[in-house]
């Protein structure tokens, strides 16, 4: 297994009976953030189930820091943090015993366990709220104690399984925050479960999106993102011939009425486009780069370019197909 | 007075100057040259100038501090289940036992103290009669344990209904299972050491309040070996009772347990079986005079093997010991496959 990578999986398989929940992933998260998306049924849970060797694959192989999920699952979960997504905490405890029995349940000793649960629940922002019964938290003071639940064995891999569920804009931000300075200033890896795009973007470098338990993309988000830019402009008088202009030096247009969105494909875009509106006579009353959403990017995915496995290079190889993600059927939008 | 005040320190700003040393005569010179530059000597003044410090109060920052020690292995992952679950009873910060339930625990270890009381009074006294009513006998073994009122009716099955209630289901409600089972703990250790931890505290009610009243009747009645070794046998017999009683309690009520997400029923379910089918054989026994009925009761199965290894006058006549000990066996290996699979289907990313 690479070093640099802290998850590997080769066509791994996972069928309850006649029902395959994930089918011959191929995956490869490498160290630091990585968002898992899916929508649900896509089969995350099973995957980090797997993962966690909780369950047992049934073909296929797959290593996380190098250990067997199939025989080291024990090593496994020793030297991962996770977060789970529902409620995962006794109301009637109090946070830091709460955090220093997870500490516990690792084989850490309890005086230890006890200091590094005030130093985790400091850091995750609870320090003056540390010995209040958990039942009387907010959702966000309880995502934390979650989360300093998982840190408290300053763990090399964080699973964090939708961690902003349930939160306010203020505590949202701040779980971002604490994860994206775990990455960061930490040194930590982290498998962020989400289906909040905004989210990931924010945290993580790269991804993996599933869909019916298949591996429908994985890659780094700066490629899918930048694989799709375009410049959209407001056209005035002789847009047809602007078209047609633009078209015939080489220029990929698409058209709703008077706006037009042009593949940035070369560092002169903008000033062919100008040149070609001043040689038809159109008016170019707007111009600005526009960027497809991350959301929209992955809804395009799923919907026009099927379920086959598809890396962030092989999305770039297909700019064409990739283009049609959120142009109206009009557009020629719709079907890849 | 050594602290300053903040106006104190707002004038120190003005004057940032330091005498050059503590043992300086206090003279005002050199506030005086600070303030008017009345000398060239400034540089030799501000050699000794401190960094401007400005008191901004504690200010948060997020710092993200590793940990560099070692995990210890299994054993103390499964002592730290089996200690949280025993501590809890009597200090907080571990599992939150309610304040009724260590009331409960509380009132029945005293009064399963009765006959050690009545012992030590019996020794006090020196009345021969008095002691043969409380001291150390089979019949009053067997009470220790298996008597039905109060012991085994009153004490020690609603011992087991409140234990067992919460400790599989609560990890079911709120979801604690997920922290269990993300970490390094199997589910067969999850599952044992909650069994043990709860047969534990029932065995300090039972097995503790019993070896006190052993000791007891040795020390108020000056007993020596050759009464030890006599009534040894017997003493163990009852301790064996208590086990099977303890066991087949347990994992019953855990079974239950498993099976639900709230304390209520596993609780109220566990007292049915006990009681419910005792009352259902009792009733069948006494209108059609056919004993088999027995069979499907714990309570009745324990006590027959219980008069049976002790030793004490049988009341169950109709059938032999070893069919109660069977039923026993396989109440004991249905509720531990249930508990088994319901423990095994648990899930870890949700529940």
């Amino acid at each position: 297994m690479d070093d640099d990578l802290i998850i590997k999986t080769s066509n791994l398989t996972k069928s309850y009976g006649p029902h395959i929940a994930l089918r011959n992933l191929n995956i490869s998260v490498p160290k630091g953030a990585t968002g898992l998306l899916g929508p649900n049924g896509a089969g995350k849970s099973t995957f980090l189930k797997t993962i966690l060797g909780l369950i047992q694959a049934t073909e296929g192989e797959g290593y996380v820091m190098g250990l067997d999920i199939r025989t080291q699952g024990d090593a496994i979960r020793s030297r991962i943090g996770y977060m789970p997504e529902y409620d995962s905490l006794n109301p009637d405890m109090e946070a830091i015993h709460q955090v220093r029995y997870s500490g516990e349940l690792l084989g850490m000793n309890p005086t230890i366990a006890l200091a590094r649960a005030h130093e985790t629940l400091q850091y995750v922002g609870l320090g003056e709220q540390r010995y209040r019964n958990i039942g009387s938290y907010s959702t966000g003071m309880k995502q934390a104690t979650k989360l300093a639940c998982a840190l408290i064995h300053d763990p090399e891999l964080i699973i964090a399984d939708e961690p902003s569920n349930g939160l306010d804009i203020t505590a949202r931000d701040y779980m971002i925050q604490t994860l994206t300075n775990t990455v960061k200033n930490g040194n930590r890896s982290v498998l962020m479960a989400s289906h909040l795009m905004d989210d990931v973007e924010r945290v993580c470098d790269n991804f993996i999106l599933l869909h019916k338990g298949k591996l429908a993309a994985q890659g780094r988000i700066e490629d899918l993102k930048g694989f799709d830019r375009e410049i959209e402009i407001h056209v005035w008088g002789g847009a047809s011939r602007l078209v047609e202009a633009m078209t015939k030096i080489g220029l990929k247009v698409r058209r709703e009425g008077r706006v037009m969105r042009i593949l940035h494909e070369q560092e002169d875009t903008t000033s062919l486009i100008l040149g070609c509106a001043a040689e038809v006579g159109a008016q170019v009353r707007r111009m600005h780069e526009y960027e497809a959403s991350l959301e929209d990017l992955f809804l395009s995915i799923m919907e026009n370019l099927g379920y086959e496995v598809k890396s962030s290079e092989d999305l770039l190889a297909s700019p064409i197909q990739a283009r049609k993600v959120d142009a109206p059927e009009s557009m020629g939008g719709g079907s890849a | 007075m050594n602290e300053s005040t903040p106006a104190d320190s707002n004038s120190n700003d003005a004057l940032p100057l330091e005498r050059e040393s503590p043992e300086a005569p206090v003279t005002g010179k050199v506030r005086l040259e600070a303030a008017w530059g009345s000398t060239e000597g400034d540089e030799d003044l501000t050699v000794n100038q401190k960094p401007k410090t400005k008191n901004e109060g504690h200010v948060f920052e997020q710092q993200y501090k590793p940990w560099n020690g070692q995990l210890n292995p299994r054993w103390m992952r499964n002592w730290s289940i089996l200690r949280h679950h025993l501590l809890g009873i009597f200090k907080k910060g571990h599992r939150p036992w309610g304040v009724p339930i260590r009331l409960y625990l509380l009132v029945v270890f005293v009064a399963s103290l009765t006959d050690v009381g009545m012992t030590l009074i019996s020794g006090l006294v020196g009345d021969s009669g008095f002691h043969s009513v409380w001291g150390v006998s089979r019949d009053n073994l067997y009470a220790h344990v298996l008597g039905f009122l109060p012991r085994n009716m009153l004490y020690y099955p609603v011992v087991a209904a409140l234990l067992v209630g919460g400790v599989i289901s609560e990890d079911r409600q709120h979801g604690t299972s997920a922290m269990y089972f993300s970490r390094p703990i199997s589910r067969f250790d999850y599952v044992s050491m909650k069994f043990i931890s709860v047969a534990l505290i029932q065995a300090l009610i039972i097995h503790v309040t019993l070896g006190l009243y052993y000791l007891a009747e040795i020390i108020t009645m000056g007993r020596g070996w050759a009464w030890i070794i006599d009534t040894l046998p017997m003493f163990l017999a009852t301790v064996v009772s208590g086990f099977l009683l303890i066991f087949t309690y347990t994992s019953i009520g855990l079974s239950l347990s498993s099976v639900s997400k709230g304390k209520f029923f596993p609780g109220i379910a566990l007292l049915s079986i006990i009681l419910g089918t005792k009352v259902l054989a009792f009733i069948v026994s006494n209108l059609f005079d056919r004993e088999i009925l027995y069979l499907i009761s714990p309570y009745d199965c324990l006590a027959h093997v219980g008069q049976a290894i002790i030793g004490t006058q049988p009341t169950y006549d109709q059938y032999s010991w070893t069919w109660s000990l069977a039923s026993l066996a396989a109440m004991n290996a249905l509720a531990l496959y249930v508990l088994s699979t319901r423990v095994s289907s648990m899930e870890v990313t949700r529940e």
